[in-house]
Formats: structure tokens, C-alpha cells, sequence
């Protein structure tokens, strides 16, 4: 098992066995990329020890980096959970999604896209979206199909949906970050902590900077007295907590025990 | 559109590149596609490290050419086309391209397989000729080369002809063991419990499993064909459409029934990918029960996991990943 080198890395077939796995499950939770990376060592090589998660990716990608892809590390805006994920940098256009979906259904998918990024809440309602029925490229969609289509979205994990209403799944967000920075950028908000792209986010009522909610957790972690950081006004907002892996894997537990004697009334 | 371009560039070709009794398709001219010229083109000229049973499907290292023409006055021309970047006014057709551009489309065509792979698409080389190599199509050959050879150095995966009649290429992994990998994360992979489910169901049955008998087992898992759900969305559709067509199941008629009943077999891709036994394992986990409940299912078990065992001696059984957790 090679150290991790500053240079150029090293591909083992440790490597090869994540970026494979990564590849095939599209965007993991951190929780899940641990427990794959120690998966991948079971398997290749028991005695070594398992690098920290982030050198180990790092070293991938600096593999990876001549061939203009990279795993990602994403947080998801409503959450804060971080999540992984093997992204394309070269291709800056939807049509990484295009080997999925017809020509009418990425129009609607671009549709969505737009009215998400100029809500001011970050999402766009189903009836606006599918209002906008009549105006896609290609064949003929009817509101009926096209709510259908963007089921699929949500399953594919290009959307969310809440309440009856969509906005951008993390994943989404990190694969897409810079072709919608491209494509909008007069329409596109910004966090004012990270500068990465925002959809979510809480806003300054006096002055309109704008945070993610994970952004604002952090930021504001143990401060009773919460005020802008450009403008000094009270922040206005209730301060979300921040994530912590350890109580989210503790509720999970107590989850799946609950669901498991659910499924064995039936 | 995507005719059949067999003659200019053979999927074949990429099939059986290590070995040098090549078939190659007649009347590639002045492609940088010989192994004097691969090398140029190629950063690193070491083959790739991974070690499977099988040699590897692309193989740097130079062969005798056994294409036709010259292969002098191929490789020269080769490094003219590399050398001046411009077409020669006499010849018709595109010049070759610079090879920056080249591994670039290489590079491109890396993430469409993966992407496709991902998908549970088919890999079908007319449409990688269509969607990525567009009007590269001379050299796709060299793309082809470069792909395979960055998929298994990098993923260790085998970008492998399986079908010349079809067509169609899969992603193969190059490492062992071979193993259920989507069984590793078990507990978050919820359509591979689903699909077991049903598999296991047809195994235990010993022949087609009826639609009506298949809903009996998923009202288990709380699900019914009207009712929408949260992770599988439309249970219905997702059964007999999308495993139907990513091969994990078949769903047909059964004949002389009226009125139309369907029922389920296993598809091709659950017979190479699924073992009896990891049915077995899994019906064990689901029931509580020891894998020897079904006896004669697990003697079938046993039976195909000696044959396995025998085809492939350096490979190890499949570990017991379904209980893993």
C-alpha cells in the first residue's frame, strides 16, 4: 500500500475499487463513502491502514485531474450533510443527463431550472412548471406526462420535491454548479461565507446578502446574538443547527429498528 | 446517421487488440493507430498494471502490425499528420486531428461509458459513434484504444465487445474478487433488495413466478402495484419496464390464459451477475432460516458454485457480502 504521495498519486486497485463503486451509486452521503472506502480495503488490502478520507480522495484526484473529472464534495443546502460525488468538469452543458432523458424532457428540466434560480425562495412551483408545458422543444408534452417526468427528476436525484413544490438536489448542484454560473450569471445567488453557488438559503432583510443554511449554522454556531455580517443588522432568521454525522446516525438506528417491526406486521 | 460503420472503424479491433492476428477492416488511411504512433500519443507507455486473468483488452505494447498498407508509410504519415496539423491540399477527407484533440475525445468518451454504465444503459457502439466520436469516426479505433486503456488503468474496469452481432459493449470489472459490490451498502441500496425479492421468489418457484405471486411477496415489503412510494416510486413500472430492460427480469404472457396474466423469469444480466447462492444467503437473512430450508435449492446452489469455482480457479467465491452490513 503506497503512503500518499504529494505528487502525482498512485492508482491500487484500492482506488480503482472506490472510484468504480462511487461511479455506479452517483452522489453518496459521507457516512456512506467511509464505510465504502472500508469496504474497498477489506477487500484489496485487510492489513493496510485505512487513509484519512481526505487524503485518500485527494490522491484520487490528482489522478483524475488530467482527465478533466473529480470527486466532488458537496453539503446539501437544506441539511448541511456532506455528500460525494464523481463529476464530469469538462462537459458545462445538461447534457450529462442527456443519455437519460428525451429532448422535451431536459427543455423541461431547463425550464425548472430557470424558474428555481429566479425564485427568491430557491423553488419553483409544480403548477409554474407546468405551465410551461406548451413551450418545450421537441414533441409534444402534456401536464399529465410532464408531472410524471419530473418524478423522474426526483428519483435521479435532480430534484426535490417539497410540498408540491422543486427545487435543486445536491447533486444537481455539484454536478452542475458551473454550467449554471455560465448560463445565469446576472440570475445566480451566492453565498456571501463560501461563494459557492446558493438555491436555499436564508437572506439579510436590510441589505440582501444571502447564506446557505449549513453556511449560517456554522457561522452563527453559539452566538445568541446572531447580526449580519455585512450589513450588522439582527439576523433576522431562526439559526439552524449544525450537522453532526454522530446523532444522525443514532436517529437512523433507532429508525430502522422502528421500520423493521413495522414491516414484519404486515 | 449511425449506419453501420464497420468499415472504417471495428469494434472488433478493440475486442482483440492484444492478440496479433488482428482482423482489422480494410482502408484505414494515415490513422494514428499503430503502435509507433500509440506511443507518441500515449503520456505513458507502461502497460496497464492491473492484472486479470484475461489479458487486458488493450495492450500498449508494440505489436507487429498486421494491418494492411505499409505499416512504414502509415506511421510516417502519422507523424506528418501530427507534425504539420494542416490538410494537404491533394488529399480529400479531414486531416487528422491534433492529438490533443484526440485524447480529448477519449477522455469524453471515458465519461459517456461510465455515465451509460451507471445508468444500467447499453453501451451500443453505433450510438458512441454518433454521440461522442461524431466526425472523429476515422480515428475511433485510437479513441477506442485510449479509452480502454484510461478505464482500466484509472477504474479498473474492462471495456469489453460482448455482443459483435449487437454491437453492444459492457464495463467489466478487472479486479478480484469478484464479488457483489452493490451488496456492500445493502441497507441504502433498496431497489437490490427488491429486485431479490423477486429473483428469490422465482428461484424458490423453479420456474416463472406469477405477477399475482409477486405482489403477495412485495405487499411484505409494504408495497402495491396502485400506491406510489417514497423510494421506488412506481412500483409497477419499475418492475416490469425498468428491470425488464436493463435485463434483470423478463416479463411475459402467459400463453393460453385468458384474461392476460404476466409472469416473471429471471433476466440474462440477473443470470450472469446474481449467484444461486447470494440467493440463498439472502433468503437466509430475509427468513431467519438456514439457506438448507430449500434444500433443493440450495443443492442447485452448491451445484453451480462447484462449476463456478471450476471455470474460474483463481477467483474466489463471492464473500458473504449479503450479510455484511
Amino acid at each position: 500500500m503506497q503512503g500518499s504521495t504529494r505528487r502525482m498519486g498512485v492508482m491500487t486497485d484500492v482506488h480503482r475499487r472506490f472510484l468504480q463503486l462511487l461511479m455506479t451509486h452517483g452522489v453518496l452521503e459521507e457516512w456512506d463513502v467511509q464505510r465504502l472506502q472500508k469496504h474497498c480495503y477489506k477487500v484489496h488490502d485487510r492489513n493496510a491502514t485505512v487513509e484519512k478520507l481526505e487524503d485518500f480522495i485527494n490522491n484520487i484526484n490528482s489522478v483524475l485531474e488530467s482527465l478533466y473529472i473529480e470527486i466532488k464534495k458537496g453539503v446539501t443546502e437544506d441539511d448541511g450533510r456532506p455528500i460525494y460525488a464523481l463529476v464530469n468538469l469538462a462537459t458545462t452543458s445538461i447534457s450529462k443527463m442527456a443519455s437519460d432523458f428525451a429532448e422535451n424532457e431536459l427543455d423541461l428540466f431547463r425550464k425548472a431550472l430557470e424558474l428555481i434560480i429566479d425564485s427568491e425562495t430557491g423553488f419553483a412551483s409544480s403548477t409554474n412548471i407546468l405551465n410551461l408545458v406548451d413551450q418545450l422543444k421537441g414533441k409534444k408534452m402534456r401536464k399529465k406526462e410532464a408531472e410524471h417526468v419530473l418524478q423522474k427528476f426526483v428519483q435521479n436525484k435532480w430534484l426535490i420535491e417539497k410540498e408540491g413544490e422543486f427545487t435543486l438536489h445536491g447533486r444537481a448542484i455539484l454536478e452542475m454548479e458551473q454550467y449554471i454560473r455560465e448560463t445565469y450569471p446576472d440570475a445566480v445567488k451566492v453565498c456571501t461565507i463560501c461563494h459557492s453557488l446558493l438555491i436555499q438559503g436564508q437572506s439579510c432583510e436590510t441589505c440582501g446578502i444571502r447564506m446557505h443554511l449549513p453556511c449560517v449554522a456554522k457561522y452563527f454556531q453559539s452566538n445568541s446574538e446572531p447580526r449580519c455580517p455585512h450589513c450588522n443588522d439582527y439576523w433576522p432568521h431562526e439559526i439552524p443547527e449544525v450537522f453532526d454525522p454522530e446523532k444522525e446516525r443514532e436517529a437512523g438506528i433507532s429508525k430502522s429498528n422502528k421500520r423493521s417491526s413495522r414491516s414484519r406486521q404486515h | 446517421m449511425s449506419e453501420q460503420s464497420k468499415d472504417v472503424c471495428d469494434p472488433n479491433f478493440a475486442a482483440e487488440a492484444s492478440n496479433s492476428e488482428v482482423h482489422s477492416s480494410p482502408g484505414v488511411p494515415g490513422g494514428p493507430s499503430l503502435p509507433a504512433s500509440q506511443a507518441a500519443i500515449f503520456p505513458g507507455p507502461e502497460s496497464p498494471p492491473v492484472g486479470p486473468p484475461d489479458a487486458p483488452l488493450v495492450s500498449p505494447a508494440p505489436q507487429a502490425p498486421s494491418e494492411e498498407g505499409d505499416p512504414k508509410a502509415l506511421q510516417q504519415a502519422a507523424e506528418e499528420g501530427r507534425a504539420h496539423q494542416a490538410p494537404s491540399a491533394a488529399q480529400p477527407g479531414p486531416a487528422p486531428p491534433a492529438p490533443a484533440q484526440l485524447v480529448q475525445k477519449a477522455h469524453e468518451l471515458m465519461w459517456y461509458v461510465l455515465v451509460k454504465d451507471q445508468k444500467r444503459m447499453i453501451i451500443w457502439f453505433p450510438d458512441m459513434v454518433k454521440d461522442v466520436i461524431g466526425s472523429y469516426k476515422k480515428w475511433c479505433r485510437s479513441i477506442l484504444r485510449r479509452t480502454s486503456l484510461i478505464l482500466a488503468r484509472v477504474f479498473g474496469l474492462h471495456l469489453r465487445l460482448t455482443s459483435l452481432h449487437t454491437m453492444e459493449f459492457s464495463l467489466v470489472k478487472a479486479l478480484e474478487p469478484e464479488e457483489l459490490d452493490r451488496v456492500a451498502l445493502s441497507n441504502r441500496m433498496p431497489m437490490t433488495g427488491l429486485l431479490l425479492m423477486i429473483l428469490s421468489l422465482i428461484y424458490v418457484k423453479g420456474r416463472g413466478a406469477r405477477e399475482s405471486a409477486v405482489w403477495n411477496v412485495l405487499r411484505i415489503l409494504g408495497l402495491r402495484p396502485w400506491k406510489k412510494h417514497s423510494t421506488f416510486g412506481d412500483v409497477r413500472k419499475l418492475i416490469t419496464e425498468e428491470f425488464v430492460q436493463q435485463n434483470y427480469l423478463k416479463y411475459q404472457r402467459v400463453p393460453h390464459v385468458e384474461p392476460p396474466e404476466y409472469e416473471f423469469f429471471w433476466g440474462s444480466r440477473a443470470s450472469r451477475e446474481i449467484s444461486k447462492m447470494q440467493i440463498m444467503e439472502f433468503l437466509a437473512r430475509v427468513f431467519k432460516k438456514d439457506p438448507q430450508a430449500w434444500p433443493s435449492r440450495y443443492r442447485e446452489a452448491l451445484e453451480e458454485a462447484r462449476a463456478l469455482r471450476e471455470a474460474n480457479p483463481t477467483a474466489h467465491c463471492p464473500r458473504n457480502s449479503v450479510s455484511e452490513d
